[in-house]
Formats: C-alpha cells, sequence, structure tokens
C-alpha cells in the first residue's frame, strides 16, 4: 500500500500541530484484505527440458526447432541448442509448445458436474447487488470439469459467480492443479475480479419478480446506487485512517462485507469482469467507471465488441469473446465469426478468447482456430504465433497476472503445454501440461492423468 | 474456380440428346478433377468426375463428362452436403425470445408436427450453410410428457418448399425426470406400443366377420401403426444404459425400427446395440458426466461405438444457431479415436441411412447435395468453396457477414448508411 509513507508523515505532523498521545489511540482497525489465503504447493518437478520444438512464446514470436528450458518452476530459457545438467529431455521433434491455457471465464466448481441443485453455487440470485458472496466460497474442488480442462491446456481460470445480478461478487483466480480445497488452488498474489452484469440477466430475473432493475435504466441505477454507497465507504475508511494517522482515536466504519469488495474496486485491488454483449451497454459501462473513479475492466461475451473496437482500446479494456456463440438472447443476435479478430486490429487492444463452458474451456485452442481462420478467409492475415496471444498474454493481462504466466519468457512460471501437433489444428491434443514446472498431465502415462474423488469407482 | 466453356463436342453431345428425350432440358453440370470422398464402399476417388442433372447424381467418373457447366475442381475435395439432426434449426429465431420460438410445446404428444412452424427464411439457417450442411433432420424440444411429437427433414436451401417430408419420425424423450420416476415413463411408452398391438390382433381376428369396419383410427393409433409396422422410426432421447437395456428387449419384442439419441452411457453396452442393429445419434463433444445418467461421456465414444460396430450419426441435438459446427464434432471423433471415414459417414450417409433420406452419398441417382472443400473438411482452416443441394448451387453468405463488411469497411458516415 502507497498510504503508509503519507501517514508516517501525517503522524510526524499531528504530533507537532496537536501534540496529543499515540498512547490513548484504540488499536488501529484493519480490514484483513486476504482471510482465504492461497496455500498452493508446487507439485514434485524436476528440471526439465523440452526439445526441438515449435514454440510460440504467447508474445508474438514463433520459433522453430526450439528448446524450452524448464528449472525451479520458473521458464529459464527458450532458444535454440540448449542444454542442462541433469535436466529430465523431453524429445518434442514435430510437437508444439505454447504457453499454458488461461480461461477468464469459468464456473467449474461452482456449476460442476454433476449438474446438481446440490451443487447449484454459481448464481446468489436473491438480490441485484451481492457484491459480498465470493465465487471461492462455493468451489467444489472435485468438480470433473477441472480435470478435462487440464487435458485441454488450462493451467489456469478465473471462476466467476453467474450473471443473474447486476454485480454478482467475487471471483477468484485458480492454478488447475488437483487438490481437496480451494485454498490449495488459489493463484498466489493474483488479484480479484468482480463480476458485474450488464442487459437481460438481471433486468430479467428481477423484473419477474417486480423488483428493480426491470429495465436497463434499472440496470443502470443499480450499479450507481451501489458505487455511491462504495464511495461513501470508502470515504469514511479513508477518513478513520487519516484521523488514526493523525493521532486521534476514531471510531472504525461498521464493516460491511458487499461494501468492502466495491472499496477494493475503487481502490484499483478488484478488477472487473463485466458480462455485457452490447455495443452500447459496453460504453455506458466504460463511463460508469469513469463516474466513480475506477476502471471498467474486462468485458465479458462481448459479442459487439467489434463495432466499438477504437473505444476498447482507448480505454484500455479488454474484451473475452466467444468465436461463434450467438442466438440464444436477443442481445447476443450480433454475433459476427470475426468478432475477435476485429477487436485485435486495433492498437493498444486487448483481444481474449473465453469459454464460460465446460465444455469448450477444453478446447480453447479450437475456438481460436475457428477466429484465426474465419478471419484469414476474409482478409486478415492472422498468424498462430499471434492468436495464441488471446488465450494466453491477453488473458492473464486480463487477470492482473501477466507478470507471472501467460508467456514463455525468462522469469515467468513454467505454465507449459506440448500439443501433439500444430494447436490450432481440429486434431490438436495436448500431450503434455506443466503448471510451475510440474508436470501435471501426460496424455501417454496414467500416472499423471488426475480423476476426480467423484468419478472413481464409478462403472 | 474456373468455368470452362464446353467442348463442341460436348455441344454436339448434348444437342443430340436434347433431341432424343425432350425439347426442355434441365441445366447438367459437371464437377471434374474432383477428389471425391463418397460415403460409399467406392471410398475416395481421385481425379474424378461427378455429373448432375435435374437434381440427381446422374454419372460418376463417365468416360467424357459433359454438361452446360463444367466446374474443375482442381483436385479439390467433393463430399456429400453433410447432414444435421435431431436439431431445433428453424424453429427458433432467438432462444430468449418467446414470441420467435415454436421448438417447445407444453402439449406435446404423439401426433405433435412441428414442421407446421418451420420457418426456413430463419437467419440460422444460411448460417448453418457455412459448414457445408446441406439437409436437416428437426426435432422439437418437447413438452411436459414423454412423446415430443414427429421430425421433419429440411433441405437447407432456405426457399419456401425446402421441407421436403414431415411426420417422418415419432420422438420420445425417456430418463431422468425433474419430478418423478423414470420408470413411469419407459413404462408408458412400452404400454403405449403392446396395447396398440393387442388391439390390432384383436380387431384382425374379428375383421373377418365384420367386413364392413369402417372405423377411421385417430390419428395417434395411426402414428403407433406406422411404428409397430416398422414403417415409422421411434427416436428415443435417452442416455442411461439400464434404459437403453429395456429399449433393447423392445426393439426386439416388437420388431421395430428404433433410434437412438444422445445416449451418452451407450458405449456401456455397445455390443448389444450393435447385436440388435440400433443406430445411435450421438453428440461426439460431451465429455463431462452431467448427470448421473452420463457418468460415461467422452470425445472417443463415436468412435468406440463405430468400432462396436454401432451405426453412429454425430449431431448437435438440441441446438440450433451452432449446427454449423457439426464438421468440427466429426474432427474431433476422428482426433479420439474414429476411423476418418466412419467419422464422415456420421455426417453424410449414416445420417441419410438411419432416418430414410435420399442423400448422402455421392452415387448415381442419389439428390445431387455437395460440397466443395478447399480442404479438409473436417479442419478449422478449410471452408466451403462451392455447395449444391439438389443440382442448386447455394450460397454461405449470410447476415453475419454483412455485419462484418459494414464495420470493417468505415466510411465517413455512420455504419447505417452501408448496406
Amino acid at each position: 500500500m502507497a498510504k503508509v509513507m503519507p501517514s508516517l508523515v501525517a503522524v510526524a505532523l499531528s504530533t507537532v500541530i496537536v501534540g496529543c498521545s499515540p498512547a490513548q489511540q484504540d488499536p488501529k482497525i484493519t480490514i484483513n484484505t486476504n482471510p482465504y489465503p492461497s496455500t498452493y504447493q508446487i507439485l514434485p518437478n524436476s528440471t526439465t527440458l523440452l526439445k526441438n520444438a515449435i514454440v510460440l512464446t504467447g508474445t508474438g514470436e514463433r520459433i522453430d526447432d526450439a528448446d524450452v528450458l524448464i528449472k525451479d518452476g520458473k521458464i529459464s530459457a527458450v532458444g535454440q541448442q540448449l542444454s542442462a545438467a541433469g535436466a529430465v529431455v523431453i524429445d518434442a521433434k514435430g510437437k508444439w509448445i505454447t504457453p499454458g491455457i488461461i480461461d477468464v471465464h469459468s464456473h467449474l466448481g461452482v456449476y460442476p458436474s454433476p449438474n446438481a441443485e446440490s451443487h447449484n453455487d454459481g448464481n446468489e440470485m436473491t438480490n441485484p447487488v451481492t457484491a459480498e458472496v465470493w465465487a471461492e466460497h462455493s468451489v467444489w474442488p472435485q468438480d470433473p470439469g477441472f480435470n478435462r480442462a487440464r487435458e485441454g491446456g488450462i493451467t489456469t481460470l478465473q471462476i466467476l459467480p453467474g450473471s443473474a445480478n447486476l454485480i454478482g461478487g467475487r471471483g477468484v483466480t485458480l492454478k488447475n492443479v488437483p487438490a481437496t480445497t480451494m485454498q490449495a488452488m488459489k493463484f498466489p498474489a493474483a488479484p480479484y475480479g468482480l463480476k458485474m452484469a450488464c442487459g437481460e440477466n438481471p433486468k430479467s430475473l428481477y423484473g419477474s419478480r417486480n423488483e428493480l432493475p426491470m429495465t436497463r435504466m434499472g440496470n443502470m441505477a443499480g450499479y450507481r446506487t451501489a458505487f455511491i454507497q462504495a464511495t461513501e465507504y470508502k470515504r469514511a475508511w479513508d477518513k478513520y485512517d487519516a484521523d488514526y494517522a493523525a493521532g486521534k482515536n476514531p471510531v472504525a466504519p461498521e464493516r460491511d462485507l458487499m461494501k468492502d469488495t466495491l472499496k477494493g474496486v475503487l481502490e484499483g485491488d478488484i478488477l472487473i469482469h463485466n458480462h455485457c454483449y452490447k455495443a452500447e451497454e459496453m460504453a455506458m459501462m466504460i463511463d460508469l467507471g469513469k463516474e466513480f473513479g475506477y476502471h471498467a475492466g474486462t468485458f465479458h461475451h462481448a459479442v459487439e465488441a467489434y463495432k466499438i473496437a477504437d473505444l476498447l482500446a482507448e480505454n484500455g479494456n479488454c474484451a473475452a469473446m466467444w468465436p461463434d456463440w450467438w442466438g440464444f438472447k436477443l442481445e447476443a443476435y450480433d454475433m459476427v465469426l470475426e468478432n475477435v479478430a476485429m477487436v485485435d486490429a486495433v492498437k493498444n487492444s486487448c483481444a481474449v478468447v473465453h469459454s464460460d463452458s465446460g465444455v469448450t474451456i477444453q478446447r480453447l485452442n479450437q475456438e481460436t482456430a475457428k477466429i484465426m481462420h474465419n478471419a484469414n478467409a476474409n482478409g486478415f492475415n492472422l498468424k498462430a504465433e499471434h492468436v495464441i496471444g488471446w488465450i494466453t498474454a491477453n488473458a492473464a493481462k486480463s487477470l492482473g497476472i501477466s507478470d507471472k504466466t501467460g508467456s514463455l519468457e525468462k522469469g515467468k512460471n513454467a505454465d507449459v503445454v506440448l500439443w501433439n501437433t500444430n494447436p490450432f489444428s481440429v486434431y490438436a491434443q495436448a500431450e503434455q501440461v506443466f503448471i510451475d514446472g510440474a508436470k501435471v498431465y501426460d496424455r501417454q502415462d496414467p500416472a499423471y492423468q488426475a480423476q476426480s474423488d467423484f468419478m472413481l469407482g464409478q462403472e | 474456380m474456373t468455368l470452362f466453356n464446353k467442348s463442341a463436342l460436348a455441344l454436339s453431345l448434348s444437342m443430340s440428346l436434347a433431341l432424343v428425350t425432350s425439347a426442355v432440358k434441365a441445366e447438367t453440370i459437371a464437377i471434374i478433377h474432383a477428389t471425391v470422398h463418397t460415403a460409399t464402399e467406392q471410398g475416395v476417388l481421385k481425379d474424378a468426375s461427378v455429373v448432375i442433372e435435374d437434381g440427381k447424381i446422374v454419372a460418376i467418373n463417365p468416360l467424357l463428362p459433359t454438361a452446360d457447366t463444367i466446374i474443375d475442381a482442381k483436385g479439390a475435395i467433393l463430399t456429400p452436403g453433410f447432414i444435421a439432426s435431431m436439431n431445433d434449426l428453424g424453429l427458433v429465431e432467438i432462444g430468449a425470445v418467446a414470441s420467435s420460438r415454436d421448438a417447445y410445446e407444453k402439449e406435446a404428444d404423439v401426433v405433435f408436427d412441428p414442421s407446421l412452424a418451420y420457418n426456413p427464411k430463419a437467419s440460422s439457417v444460411p448460417f448453418a450453410r457455412k459448414g457445408g450442411i446441406t439437409r436437416n433432420v428437426v426435432s422439437s424440444g418437447g413438452g411436459e410428457g414423454i412423446f415430443a411429437g414427429q421430425t421433419f427433414t429440411v433441405d437447407l436451401s432456405g426457399d419456401w418448399d425446402s421441407i421436403l417430408a414431415a411426420n417422418t419420425g415419432l420422438v420420445v424423450a425417456l430418463g431422468a425426470k425433474e419430478e418423478g420416476s423414470r420408470a413411469a415413463g419407459m413404462q408408458q411408452l412400452i404400454h403405449k406400443l403392446e396395447d396398440a398391438k393387442k388391439a390390432q390382433a384383436k380387431k384382425s381376428k374379428t375383421k373377418k366377420t365384420a367386413e364392413d369396419d369402417s372405423e377411421v383410427p385417430s390419428r395417434e393409433d395411426e402414428i403407433i401403426h406406422a411404428v409397430l409396422a416398422g414403417e415409422k422410426p421411434l427416436i428415443i432421447d435417452v442416455d442411461r444404459a439400464s434404459d437403453i437395456l429395456h429399449l433393447i428387449k423392445l426393439k426386439q419384442d416388437l420388431g421395430i425400427d428404433l433410434i437412438l439419441v444422445n445416449a451418452a452411457d451407450a458405449v456401456l453396452v455397445a455390443d448389444k446395440l450393435a447385436q440388435a442393429n440400433i443406430p445411435v445419434v450421438i453428440d461426439s463433444m460431451r465429455n463431462l458426466p452431467e448427470s448421473f445418467d452420463a457418468l460415461h461421456n467422452s470425445l472417443e465414444n463415436a468412435g468406440k461405438l463405430a468400432n462396436a460396430g454401432v451405426k453412429v450419426a454425430i449431431a448437435l441435438p438440441g441446438d440450433s444457431h451452432g449446427i454449423y459446427a457439426l464438421r468440427f464434432s466429426a474432427g474431433n471423433a476422428v482426433a479420439n479415436g474414429m476411423n476418418y471415414d466412419d467419422a464422415l459417414a456420421a455426417v453424410t450417409a449414416n445420417v441419410a441411412d438411419i432416418f430414410h433420406l435420399d442423400s448422402g452419398r455421392i452415387a448415381v441417382g442419389k439428390s445431387a447435395d455437395l460440397v466443395l472443400w478447399s480442404g479438409d473438411p473436417f479442419e478449422f482452416s478449410s471452408k466451403v468453396q462451392k455447395m449444391w443441394i439438389a443440382g442448386e448451387e447455394q450460397s454461405t453468405d449470410s447476415r453475419q457477414d454483412k455485419l462484418r463488411d459494414r464495420y470493417l469497411h468505415k466510411t465517413a458516415m455512420p455504419e447505417a448508411y452501408s448496406r
């Protein structure tokens, strides 16, 4: 926190001016921003050298006949003719290597398989603003979908609450390792996300109950009301902190779980992930962020992002999109198969391909392939080394973890996928998957094929 | 594509032929130098030619292909048009807009005929053509009961007359229920068929004494009788293997034409299905244990069933707007162990066999539903170069292309001014 320094100054000043003694202060009340901390441990790993592959680095580069050296859980080197004493050497000739695939939009664990009322824990449909709920508290780590996703190369994923509410609650970023607790999957030091939703879902759910929001204008009123409250709440805490720092003995504001989260947004610690299909609504959500002084973050399911690609890039918003989902709602009617490519074509853009599906999360490489090839048939000239960024580097940027994963750069976490062929072929399969340098999946070796407790012994 | 003018020889031949047959001759098309995936025992024919006339395939590799239009495929792959099945295409414009959807009918029953709701102008129809799909067996989403009405067959031309046949098969949904026991549904079906059979038997005994029996059978009875006679397939959407075993027995007892749809756990009883000659329409992309009826969903299931000798069709059951991706389902099946030719048959010949259609193969006499591909039809990098439905060339352009172009090619004026 950058706040520490000015407050120290404030303390020093206040002793001079006011001259009151700090000894009369009650203990400082602080909000624990990490009460359910990650207990993630890197799985057993060794120095590994993958040799002679076609490497897509995630930074726009393709290197043929290249080696990837993994050491101490990190990418140690990417280049030709590498060697390392004592390394496990994997012959990857004719195969392809990419960074681990990242899905910014998943409901695995909160809407797990099998679909059962007992496990429908993704949507707290009891109030249009439920910023107080955290998706991590719903995650069932035994969802067999995590294993299927890993077999498709998914190493990191954000689990979000559903889109029934205007503000649905916090999302959590997980490492896709098999575990018995959520905390053991939790991506260390990844920022929280906040799920918001535009359009049809909130208004139709609450409208059908004769509650606000019943309309899109009701949606906007709902967000604004919540952020007005959050602004007041933040002001109260800021005042408390400042007064305390000034040597006074203020009474701390009453804790409010809902406003804690929105305060985190206003302070830039929690990133917005906004289910928002339509061009005009995304434009308003960008302005909403400006109205209250936060960044509007990533637009998910952004079916109409191609209509406002410039606006998104100018404002630094990522758009997370499907290749071809459409027609299930009116707000998903104006789909174009080149949406992602059109968003991506603008300077400073951040195009992401996401799944929102336990099925397609297993094939984000194929979802990306659909877009690349459709776009190339219609005047684009997209290459594998570029589009891989839509499901790696850009996705990491959207989640605020691009300093840790999303590309094969020296020092980054060794989240790596070895593919049997070009990952943008329909016949491609992930052969081996590494998370932090630890092998977590091997298509040829049952010892590295995790199975959920739920599936064990099912006949 | 290069269009060759007909040669002088071809001209004289066709003129003399015209004199022999009739003065008005339908346009003929010859596709030459194609790599023809016939979906028949002929397999793949290299550098082959296919001649189309009057909407039918009239010749394959004739000595001298002659036609009004000759298309040089330059080695490109020609396949039968792909056939989708058991989806809602044309019954729903937008899923969440009540006034635009006709797939679900609460009171659907045996006689329910959803073809009366089909809209060939639905915006999803040209989009589906992008996937090389030329025909579709449409099913309703059913209703509260087990009977989901009847299937109908359409071509994907989008023409007003694109319904080829209505009331082609009776659809039943069995298995897990939100309320009550699955046994009730199974029992209802078995009783319906057995009772109708008994009634028929009784009637034929008494008929000799009452020759002037003029009683008109109910519509429902007519349909059930057609099912019992094996004239109309009984199409059952079911997942759990224990349910499937009951249905295998039902087929053996009654001799009906039975088709299974979805059949997630069919893989557990694959040999029995093969033995009973029961085909399976499968969504080959299902691979999550979605329910306790479907714990064995796997990308490998399509291949495993085919290898066990089951006739497999690959489909996207219940979908409407996404069926263009059918070819990718077939590709994934191949990636997960299905033989390539089996996968091609699973979107062409097998679908035709299962639903009794006169397309799905490149063979003389079959409907000229054909697709010329830029590469492997299952690959993302390939696209439809040309396609024909009953000999008529089709466009794959859709509303989506217009939207793309409008926003790709910006002008000084708002997008609304560009078409």
